[in-house]
């Protein structure tokens, strides 16, 4: 199992940094009871790696790295892919704001329930949704409003976001929003593959906001990060939450 | 030395070849994704291209008062709480001039990919005893639908042809590489067909 695969590479890594650091001291470097020392000590202890002590030519060394190289990548693989994962979210600790909100964009609305919690838990006396006109006439701003409302959210608390097609364009609405109602802090709801970059979009055109982040819990249907390769929606929000840091970043389409 | 600068040498054109592939396919997303659209004369009009910038709706009761086909049956999932967009694209057909009871919204599952949900269609319109279908989708997904829902729908013994409003089209593929959402459904349509070739519920 590929998620096996990810526990045996961390084990791996622990199991044998902890052996070096037993044998050749912190840094490998400080062997003094004759033991062989330098930056590639620690590694010599590995079997496979003896075996081509004797190999001299270039091409046996290379092929050695290779092989090296495959090997470690096929345990490291699966850590550095849950840890990207992992790097996608941002999770602050709670304080009481002036209002949550939930960025548009959820089909299950989980965003609008993990809001509505919040406001009942009393982190804010304000709760902001978001949606789009579709062509057909309907509005899913407004069919999250009616979420919240039927959640126990005051109707008059419930304030809506609208016209807004990426996350950009939700900050920069939002920005107006908060300047008009005088709002200075927010909780930000959203999903957690989503958190980090909004935050980055929302605190770069809102600065003088002040940005807490609560996502909603990861945990599979929605998304989860542990071996997300393993399911074909996780690797669709990932693989496209990657892609868009990117044109974020680069400040490319609007 | 000229060895390590052959090797730089080849390094560099490849990764210049590869580049230069890239943005070829970029650029030739919308050939690659759209396909010539198929109208074909059948038993039900399958309307699955309902989105915030589609004008489908008016597109298909066109098909309807041509005689394409007597019914016509919206396909949606969940987009908000309770929210089926089909049941609102019913309602502006019927607005249009369709009458009511040739026109029903089929509410689909979330899913992660469009052949999860295929078979449920195909089973919906053999349980009414249509024998032909055309499905209404989104242009940029018109190329690999057919080639998806041909696979289901015809091992059913359900003959379908997929077509897409011209006016989506020409929207979608207008100056497509400046504008933000169009980029983004271009993309996100080739993410999805590569995906799909790896994961064996979506195949």
């Amino acid at each position: 199992m590929v998620r096996d695969r990810a526990q045996a590479g961390q084990w791996l890594i622990s199991h044998r940094v902890e052996k070096a650091k037993r044998e050749y001291g912190m840094n490998g470097m400080n062997g003094t009871d004759g033991k062989k020392t330098g930056f590639l000590a620690p590694f010599r202890q590995f079997r496979f790696f003896r075996l081509f002590r004797h190999l001299s030519s270039s091409r046996a060394r290379a092929l050695l790295i290779v092989s090296a190289c495959l090997f470690a990548g096929y345990f490291l693989t699966p850590v550095l892919l849950n840890e990207a994962a992992e790097g996608l979210i941002r999770e602050d600790p709670l304080v009481k704001a002036d209002v949550i909100v939930a960025l548009g964009g959820d089909r299950l609305c989980n965003r609008e329930k993990r809001a509505a919690e919040l406001y009942h838990q009393g982190w804010a006396d304000n709760v902001v949704v978001s949606g789009l006109r579709y062509a057909s006439g309907f509005h899913t701003g407004e069919a999250a409003r009616a979420y919240v409302v039927n959640l126990g959210v005051p109707a008059e608390k419930i304030s809506m976001i609208s016209e807004t097609l990426n996350t950009r364009a939700e900050a920069k609405v939002l920005d107006g929003l908060m300047r008009e109602r005088g709002w200075k802090s927010a909780i930000i709801v959203t999903s957690a593959f989503h958190s980090r970059r909004a935050m980055y979009t929302i605190e770069k055109t809102a600065r003088d906001g002040v940005f807490h982040s609560s996502p909603v819990p990861t945990g599979y249907p929605e998304w989860e990060p542990y071996a997300w390769w393993s399911r074909r929606g996780d690797v669709f929000l990932t693989v496209r939450e990657l892609v868009s840091w990117v044109n974020t970043l680069a400040s490319g389409w609007q | 030395m000229e060895r390590k600068r052959r090797w730089a040498r080849r390094a560099l054109i490849s990764l210049s070849l590869l580049l230069v592939v890239c943005v070829a396919l970029f650029f030739a997303l919308p050939t690659l994704l759209i396909a010539p659209a198929n109208v074909a004369k059948s038993d039900v009009i399958l309307h699955g291209s309902i989105s915030p910038h589609s004008t489908a709706d008016e597109y298909v009761v066109d098909l309807y008062r041509q005689g394409v086909a007597r019914k016509i049956v919206c396909l949606s999932s969940q987009v908000s709480w309770e929210l089926y967009p089909g049941d609102y694209a019913r309602e502006r057909l019927i607005s249009l001039g369709v009458p009511a009871e040739d026109v029903v919204s089929l509410r689909l599952p979330v899913a992660p990919c469009a052949a999860v949900n295929l078979p449920r269609i195909v089973e919906f319109v053999k349980a009414h005893g249509w024998r032909s279908a055309l499905l209404i989708t989104h242009p940029e997904d018109s190329r690999y639908a057919s080639i998806v829902a041909r696979r289901f729908f015809e091992r059913e013994g359900v003959s379908i042809a997929v077509s897409y409003a011209p006016e989506d089209r020409a929207a979608l593929t207008r100056s497509w590489w400046r504008t933000h959402w169009k980029t983004q459904r271009m993309v996100g349509e080739t993410m999805s067909i590569t995906l799909d070739l790896f994961y064996a519920e979506c195949r």
